[in-house]
């Protein structure tokens, strides 16, 4: 049923984005890598093989396109920041994820989020567990990640989110087609 | 079905294509049987490489439905099979998916009761069927409601109750400060904002945060939410409050829950005293809670002899280290002028306490997980009292305190999939055949909850 709502409201609802974002990618990227002095375009383009290699690790890729931006000092790679969304329990919540060269996170950054509880995944103390993380680590909540009481659904799924981009990064890193 | 189509299309063009290939060259030429095998390996290798594909579309979509678990945007089915997903989406403003302005909410739990020392009373009840919906009117305004009807049915020969528990609209002004007007939950314990049967864990909820906290404890009027960047939560705000003019002294509803037997619940809410409330929860370390809320309004609405306030304080600290859920909460209300009011009760069995209060302490271990198969056991001890206190009325006129109720409760949450929730409990009440409590024995408890 609500399959069906949701399907009805997007045929019904304008084209307008309903987000009040605490700050744009822009900016998000400058905070994560504030020794960057351009950010170029980049993208991560997964074939079937890396499809499958992700979904055997428990990783639904989504995309086969990973647009992201790759921070750059001079000619040096200081890592990538990518821009994500997902859903909290009924909105959406748009972050960016900052890892660095070597495959390690960085720094995450909630861009936007709007549901009633839960906003408490903006916090820095939260935001700081992801930091070092690499895809080697589990980034789950109740492992590694502590859950936020009242904001699970939150917690759960930004943190499936997070680790998915460290997935995606880490695997192009490794078959070369991001550098 | 259009992403179907769409990838149904260029597979079912490459195998028409492979085997026209095949048909001409068949008559063209002859072909080694190297060649042959060559090309059909070419030829199975790029099925594999579409199956992937087509594997990976039917994922997004099938996830899609599902969306809370899932975690993909809504709007991600109506994606044309050859674009990019969210990553995409997200940077790029004209081609992000939209978000619903609508969206249906659930939750409802089936609770059966078995006392082990009275099994002729054995329930199984349809207790709670809930229906919401979340309105977006703009990127700054919604409105919330939440329909329910509890014991299954309705009627005037029925247990049942037909309530709105939500109704509210909600404005956000900055990042950092909204405002809720209309029917909304009072910010108290740990329980009442996030009542659903798969946040909590037993069966049924605890005493304390039902006894003495009234969840699910709602009232009209106007609330602001202030969330800072430090892990600090406000919600501070006025309200309508409990109306004591309803106080049943003849019935033992009163013991049960002194401030639920008086609660309003908006159904034309006697007005004339407003009561106040705050909470402050603070988050700033991860995994850590650290709250306590406050309420405090007059409650005789301008009807009876006296004046009375009603007040009820909680403390709250939750932890969840790793695999660990820990909670402890205490909770305390107080009713004033009581021996004014009492005076007209003098002889029945229920009078209005002057204090009453309790506390939990609940630990919870993620024991297996596979999958979204999730098993929870816990334990939980609360001590509460209904009747703490009673106002003095003279010698032989005072109700004496009543005993304070011990319940130890064991069980285990087991979780099906994100959204459902099987449970099973034992819990054990000292002092036994307690007379202010008539309803608590020892008990087996299993429960079906869902919410999405």
């Amino acid at each position: 049923m609500r399959c069906v709502v949701l399907a009805a409201a997007c045929a019904l609802a304008p084209a307008s984005v309903y987000a009040v974002e605490y700050m744009t990618a822009e900016q998000a990227a400058k905070m994560i890598f504030p020794g960057a002095d351009t950010f170029e375009p980049g993208n991560v383009k997964l074939d079937s093989a890396s499809m499958q290699q992700l979904n055997t690790a428990g990783i639904q890729a989504r995309s086969v396109n990973w647009p992201l931006r790759i921070a750059k000092r001079g000619s040096t790679t200081l890592g990538y920041v990518v821009v994500d969304e997902v859903i909290g329990k009924f909105e959406l919540i748009t972050y960016a994820v900052g890892v660095g060269a070597d495959g390690a996170i960085t720094q995450m950054e909630v861009l936007s989020y709007r549901e009633s509880h839960g906003s408490e995944i903006r916090i820095a103390g939260w935001r700081k567990q992801f930091v070092g993380k690499t895809s080697a680590e589990p980034i789950r909540v109740g492992e590694d990640i502590a859950n936020i009481s009242g904001a699970t659904l939150s917690c759960k799924h930004i943190t499936d989110g997070i680790r998915r981009v460290v997935s995606v990064i880490d695997l192009a890193l490794k078959n070369g087609s991001l550098q | 079905m259009k992403i179907n189509r769409l990838v149904a299309s260029p597979f079912k063009l490459l195998v028409a294509s492979s085997l026209a290939l095949m048909v001409t060259n068949a008559y063209s030429q002859t072909p080694s049987q190297e060649e042959l095998a060559r090309k059909l390996d070419q030829l199975s290798d790029e099925l594999a490489k579409v199956k992937a594909q087509l594997k990976q579309m039917q994922d997004q979509q099938a996830a899609t439905p599902v969306a809370p678990p899932a975690a993909s945007p809504p709007a991600a089915a109506a994606q044309p099979a050859g674009a990019t997903a969210s990553a995409v989406t997200a940077e790029s403003g004209p081609s992000r998916p939209e978000e619903p302005a609508t969206v249906l909410f659930s939750y409802g739990e089936l609770n059966y009761n078995r006392p082990t020392n009275s099994t002729k009373d054995t329930q199984f009840d349809m207790r709670r069927f809930v229906l919401g919906f979340q309105h977006r009117f703009d990127d700054k305004t919604k409105v919330v409601t939440e329909l329910e009807v509890e014991h299954g049915v309705s009627s005037a020969d029925d247990p049942g109750e037909v309530e709105v528990e939500q109704a509210y609209v909600e404005r956000m002004f900055t990042p950092t400060w909204s405002a809720q007007g209309g029917l909304f939950l009072i910010p108290a314990g740990l329980l009442n904002e996030k009542h659903e049967p798969t946040h909590y864990y037993g069966v049924e909820r605890n005493f304390v945060e039902t006894a003495i906290i009234p969840t699910t404890w709602r009232e009209g009027g106007l609330q602001i939410v202030g969330n800072f960047d430090n892990g600090l939560k406000l919600q501070a705000g006025v309200s309508t409050g409990f109306d004591l003019n309803k106080w049943d002294a003849t019935s033992t509803e009163g013991a049960s829950s002194p401030l639920g037997s008086v609660h309003q619940e908006l159904a034309l809410a006697k007005s004339h005293d407003l009561s106040y409330f705050a909470a402050l929860n603070w988050r700033g370390v991860p995994g850590l809670q650290l709250g306590g809320s406050y309420f405090a309004g007059d409650a005789t609405q301008a009807q009876a002899v006296t004046t009375a306030r009603v007040t009820l304080w909680d403390l709250h600290a939750r932890w969840t280290p790793g695999r660990w859920d820990l909670s402890a909460l205490y909770a305390r209300g107080t009713i004033s002028s009581t021996a004014e009011l009492n005076l007209a009760f003098v002889g029945q069995p229920t009078l209005i306490p002057k204090t009453f209060d309790g506390w939990y302490a609940q630990a919870a271990y993620q024991l297996w997980t596979h999958n979204d198969y999730v098993l929870t056991p816990f334990v939980r001890y609360e001590e509460f009292n209904t009747g703490r206190k009673y106002a003095d009325l003279g010698v032989g006129l005072t109700p004496d305190p009543l005993k304070t109720e011990k319940v130890v409760t064991v069980g285990a949450n087991f979780q099906v999939s994100p959204g459902v929730v099987l449970k099973a409990d034992y819990q054990r009440f000292r002092p036994k055949d307690d007379s202010s409590q008539p309803d608590l024995s020892n008990r087996v408890d299993l429960g079906l909850g869902w919410s999405f």
